[in-house]
């Protein structure tokens, strides 16, 4: 007995559609907090009808916003975790069932960047990141369908030995490009060092953890709070019409690396797609989110 | 803040009420689609003087994708939502001049020059909510025609028939005034300060 190529396929599939139709329960109490601490009336307004839009698409079981992004997974696996078939292809298979059986059915958006070519299948698809957990006897899959709206803005640049300040510097930057355009309220997610490609990775690491949770690192637990604060004076507000609701989180990841430190920032809209599960030899599945 | 409802298609008188920040419910005919070879496909029809499928004519043309397919009775829309508007920036004071269009909308707003041209010609920006399909997608009461099928679904030309649609906020108004640019000036004028204020935090931690 271990994990199987059918557990895995199933679960990425109704990973997938649940983050679709569900966002995610830490994310609507977030919006609910800042319905309280907003002082803008139309800020308030669509904050509210942000939260009416996620309890309907729950409650009638249809997808909270059209764009259904490109699969993207995230996947720990438990070094003491036996595994049974092709795991890798039960990703990709769970995918296409998905496409096959959900309702409503979700548009084309897997896209060929060499001919804007748009469907359901395409190079490298789903974009899975692995990473091995030593002695967990599980596996966690992670869902986060990814699309356009907040994709857009994410950035990339390589400093040399920068201080906290052209960090935090560099962040504003990138959340002024973006200005009202990400569907803010936003996660802010920030990565600091390591290589091109870590880099990128924390970052993104950083924007799918929950709100409540800061960096154990007291810098950068300090660094989180200020800048949080920093973006919400830009103004820019839910659906970037005004207001004091910009992000409802930043989040930042650090890793060691060379002199040359890589900064990079990402966003994921205010509905904050993100589902995952936890997979065990015996054949149990525990949805964390 | 003032809530306004407002028949399809818009007067320019109508269109000339409205202020930025006011929020609009809208019933009536407008035409939506999410697609870029959309757009270009226009282009070339207005730079030919060649007719559209669907007079746009003093319409409402809005950045919204949608899923669009066959069914028993014809064409049925299944769910509709927005997309970012300044995608389409270069396009739109053209067809905003052209067609005197009376509203356009997506999300994100649009740029400088197409709240220009929304100013000679009588247009508003509507925002619409991103993440809002459930709420939007109920305000479809039919579908008028849907054109341009050999596009994929959210690229097609879509006209519907809403009902109470909104609220919507008005982004960009018929005046010059737009939420986008005045919001993204008070932010950059800010940032000095708000740069002085990391710094002093950082010193200093709260």
């Amino acid at each position: 007995m271990g994990v199987t190529y059918e557990q895995v396929r199933r679960v990425s599939a109704e990973l997938y559609g649940a983050a679709l139709k569900k966002v995610p329960d830490n994310t609507l109490d977030a919006l609910r907090g800042a319905i309280e601490t907003e002082t803008h009336e139309l800020a308030r307004q669509t904050l509210q009808i942000m939260l009416r839009s996620a309890e309907k698409a729950e409650r009638e079981d249809k997808l909270v916003c059209s764009d259904s992004g490109v699969p993207v997974y995230v996947v720990e696996i438990g070094t003491a975790v036996p595994m049974e078939g092709d795991i890798k292809r039960a990703i990709k298979d769970g995918f296409a069932d998905l496409v096959g059986t959900i309702r409503p059915p979700i548009l084309k958006h897997v896209t060929n960047p060499l001919t804007n070519e748009r469907g359901y299948v395409g190079k490298d698809m789903p974009i899975v990141t692995w990473d091995l957990v030593d002695g967990a006897d599980w596996i966690d899959i992670t869902c986060s369908p990814k699309a356009l709206g907040s994709g857009r803005w994410a950035a990339l640049e390589i400093f040399t030995y920068p201080s906290l300040e052209v960090i935090e510097g560099y962040v504003m930057e990138c959340v002024m490009k973006a200005g009202s355009q990400h569907c803010p309220p936003v996660v802010i997610g920030v990565g600091i060092g390591g290589t091109f490609d870590h880099c990128a990775k924390i970052a993104k690491q950083a924007v799918l953890r929950p709100f409540g949770q800061t960096n154990p690192e007291p810098i950068l637990a300090a660094m989180e709070q200020r800048l949080l604060r920093a973006v919400n004076k830009t103004g820019f507000g839910p659906m970037g019409t005004g207001g004091d609701t910009t992000a409802l989180g930043v989040h930042v990841e650090f890793a060691a690396g060379h002199g040359f430190t890589p900064v990079a920032v990402c966003f994921n809209c205010w509905i904050n797609r993100r589902t995952s599960a936890r997979l065990y030899g015996d054949g149990r599945v525990e949805r964390l989110e | 803040m003032i809530t306004h409802r407002m028949r399809l298609p818009l007067s320019e008188a109508d269109v000339r009420t409205l202020r930025a920040g006011d929020l609009v419910i809208l019933d009536g005919e407008m035409t939506i689609t999410a697609g870029l070879p959309t757009h270009q496909r226009i282009q070339e029809h207005l730079d030919a003087d060649q007719p559209l499928p669907v007079d746009l004519s003093g319409g409402a043309l809005f950045h919204l994708g949608s899923y669009s397919q066959d069914g028993p009775d014809g064409f049925e829309v299944l769910y509709m939502n927005p997309t970012t508007s300044t995608r389409f920036n270069a396009y739109m004071p053209g067809f905003i001049r052209k067609l005197g269009l009376r509203a356009v909308g997506g999300k994100g707003g649009l740029d400088r020059a197409c709240a220009t041209a929304m100013q000679e010609a009588g247009c508003v920006y509507l925002s619409f909510l991103g993440g809002g399909c459930p709420l939007l997608s109920e305000a479809i009461t039919g579908v008028v025609a849907v054109h341009w099928t050999d596009l994929i679904a959210h690229f097609r030309l879509v006209t519907l028939r809403v009902a109470g649609l909104g609220p919507l906020t008005v982004g960009i108004d018929a005046h010059g005034s737009s939420l986008y640019d005045t919001l993204h000036e008070d932010a950059a004028a800010r940032m000095a300060g708000i740069m002085a204020e990391l710094r002093a935090e950082r010193e200093s931690p709260l």
